[in-house]
Parts: structure tokens; C-alpha cells; sequence
């Protein structure tokens, strides 16, 4: 990857962390609040990002063959580790109050705990990476699906549904 | 004015966060991506420096809440008390345990992988409200114990 892509993508970055730091942006926050019955706010902020996003990535697709919806990440033993992945990343963003940007966006802001938050990151990885995914690698049978693969309709029918139905419950939540 | 209006508007901002991804996405066919990005502290790079990449673009988000935090007279350096250390520590190693055991188990999954319609993100995200819902419990359980000694 050359060397001009990484510092463009490191000034995207900068942006990003303007952004998210002036929303106050944070799904472990937001899980908080969602569980206390105050999840308005988090829903607010999610309904937008898909939207933008939703449409964003769809037409992509259409402007350049290249782009398009992309699977993330990897679907893993029939998605028994996904969820059990996320059920671990889930108990660890509520028990130290940071999903991933809100703990970037915690150190931007001075922070320190949240730098320590980030460096414990590494012996989970390590375990996972240099013991757990040697043992396990057999039982993962990856698999990369979306949507539009599993069931029989199109991609755009279902972007098309999902942000009309986003937009009527964000509009909704405004009027409130 | 204007300016200074709008960047005290949370939704135009996670609005901003949204199509600044689309633009990246659309420019040099990257997006922002959570959990993979942190795999240089450990060692892996990814193909083609993919993991590098990420990390660069992780670095610049602190960069950038820096600024956010400075130019609204938000930043404030704090160091950790020493009772909150250990629980950090405990939900980092979640954290990183979380986010390798399946790549795309992260933030990533609300703000790339459902617009992408990705299968494996509505799963992580079921697990996540599990998981967060195990802890939340356990800590309302526990506050709830404390509660009652107060007051007996």
C-alpha cells in the first residue's frame, strides 16, 4: 500500500475523531442508556449513520463495480463465535464504558484510563491470535454472506425498505 | 456563528462521521473499520498493510477528538484512579478478545456492517446486546445489594 494512502487515510481519521468527538458518540454509552430506557439518543445517532450509510454504499456499487456491499469481517463457525465474540465485546465495552471510538475519542479527550483500556487490548489479541485461532482455526469454517444472499431479494429492495423504515422511526423520534 | 451552531448539533456531526466514511469509501474504496485495526499492536500487519492502514486511520480519530475536545474547551487530562484501573484492564482484554476471535465484531458492525447488509454483524450485534446486558445486569444487581446494606 503506498505510503500516500496511509496518510490519507490517517487525515480521514483526523476527521472522524472531529466528528465523533463533537457527537459524543459511544455504543457503550449507548447500551447503557438503552437498558435504562433512555435510548433515544443512541438510536437517533445509529437511524442517521444507517441511512447516510446505507445509501452511500449502495450506490457505490452502481458508480464504481469495484465498490458496493461488502461483507465485514468474517462469518465464523455458522456465526456461533460471532456471537459469542460479541457477547465478550459487549460484556467489555459496558464493564469499562468504551465501545472503540468512544475509547479513541476518551483519549483524544484526555482521558488516560481509556489509554489503558487500549493497551489492554493486547494480551486479548495475543491470546487470540498466537494460541486460541491455531486450536480453533478448523472449527471457524469461514464464511463471508450478506443479506441479499440468504434470502431471495435484492439488495436494493432491502436497502430500499430498511431506510424508508429508518427514516419514519428517526422522523418519529424527532417529533417526540 | 453558524459554524460554532452546528458543531454543538450531536446529529449533524454523527451525520458528518457518516458521509466523511462514504467520501473515504468512494475515494480510495477504504472505510473505517474498529477491531482488525488494532492487530499491528500484536504484530500482524494484515495483507498489503490493510491492518496498518486501519490503525493509521484509529490513530488520526484521536488526533481528531483532540482537536474536537481543545477548540470546545472540552479537553481536560485526566489520569486514572486507581480503583477504576483494574476494571479497565478486565474490559480492554474483553475487548481484544472480542474483536479478534471474529473479525468485525466491534463498533464496526453498527456503523459498516449492517448498512452493508453483512449477516455476520447482525450476529456480533445480537451477542454484543447479550454480553452487555450480562454485565449491566450483574452491575445493577450489585448496586441494588448496595443499596439495601445502606439502608438496613
Amino acid at each position: 500500500m503506498p505510503a500516500y494512502i496511509l496518510l490519507i487515510g490517517f487525515l480521514f481519521g483526523i476527521g472522524f475523531g472531529y466528528f465523533v468527538q463533537r457527537a459524543g458518540l459511544c455504543f457503550a454509552h449507548g447500551f447503557g442508556e438503552f437498558f435504562t430506557g433512555r435510548g433515544q439518543r443512541i438510536i437517533r445517532m445509529f437511524l442517521v449513520i444507517f441511512i447516510i450509510s446505507s445509501i452511500g454504499f449502495l450506490v457505490s456499487g452502481y458508480v464504481n463495480p469495484e465498490l458496493g456491499l461488502k461483507t465485514i469481517g468474517q462469518l465464523r463457525g455458522y456465526g456461533f463465535w460471532n456471537v459469542v465474540a460479541g457477547a465478550i465485546f459487549g460484556a467489555g465495552i459496558l464493564l469499562n464504558g468504551g465501545c472503540i471510538l468512544g475509547t479513541l475519542r476518551q483519549i483524544g479527550e484526555g482521558n488516560m484510563l481509556f489509554f489503558v483500556v487500549l493497551v489492554s487490548f493486547i494480551p486479548g489479541m495475543a491470546l487470540v491470535v498466537y494460541v486460541l485461532n491455531p486450536i480453533l482455526q478448523s472449527a471457524y469454517d469461514v464464511h463471508n454472506i450478506l443479506l441479499p444472499d440468504l434470502i431471495p431479494v435484492a439488495a436494493p429492495v432491502i436497502t430500499g425498505v430498511l431506510v424508508c423504515a429508518s427514516v419514519i422511526w428517526l422522523i418519529s423520534l424527532l417529533k417526540r | 456563528m453558524a459554524r460554532k451552531k452546528l458543531s454543538h448539533k450531536p446529529l449533524f456531526m454523527v451525520a458528518g462521521f457518516a458521509v466523511l466514511n462514504v467520501i473515504m469509501y468512494f475515494t480510495i474504496h477504504k472505510f473505517w473499520i474498529g477491531g482488525s485495526s488494532f492487530l499491528p499492536m500484536v504484530g500482524k500487519l494484515g495483507p498489503n498493510n490493510k491492518f496498518l492502514f486501519a490503525f493509521l486511520v484509529n490513530m488520526g480519530v484521536i488526533v481528531g477528538a483532540f482537536v474536537g475536545a481543545l477548540t470546545s474547551k472540552e479537553f481536560r487530562f485526566r489520569m486514572p484512579r486507581v480503583g477504576s484501573i483494574g476494571r479497565g484492564i478486565l474490559g480492554g482484554i474483553l475487548i481484544g478478545i472480542g474483536i479478534t476471535l471474529a473479525p468485525g465484531t466491534c463498533t464496526t458492525s453498527f456503523v459498516i456492517g449492517l448498512p452493508m447488509l453483512s449477516i455476520s454483524s447482525v450476529l456480533s450485534i445480537t451477542g454484543m446486546f447479550v454480553g452487555a446486558f450480562i454485565v449491566y445486569s450483574m452491575t445493577m444487581a450489585k448496586c441494588s445489594v448496595k443499596n439495601r446494606k445502606g439502608n438496613s
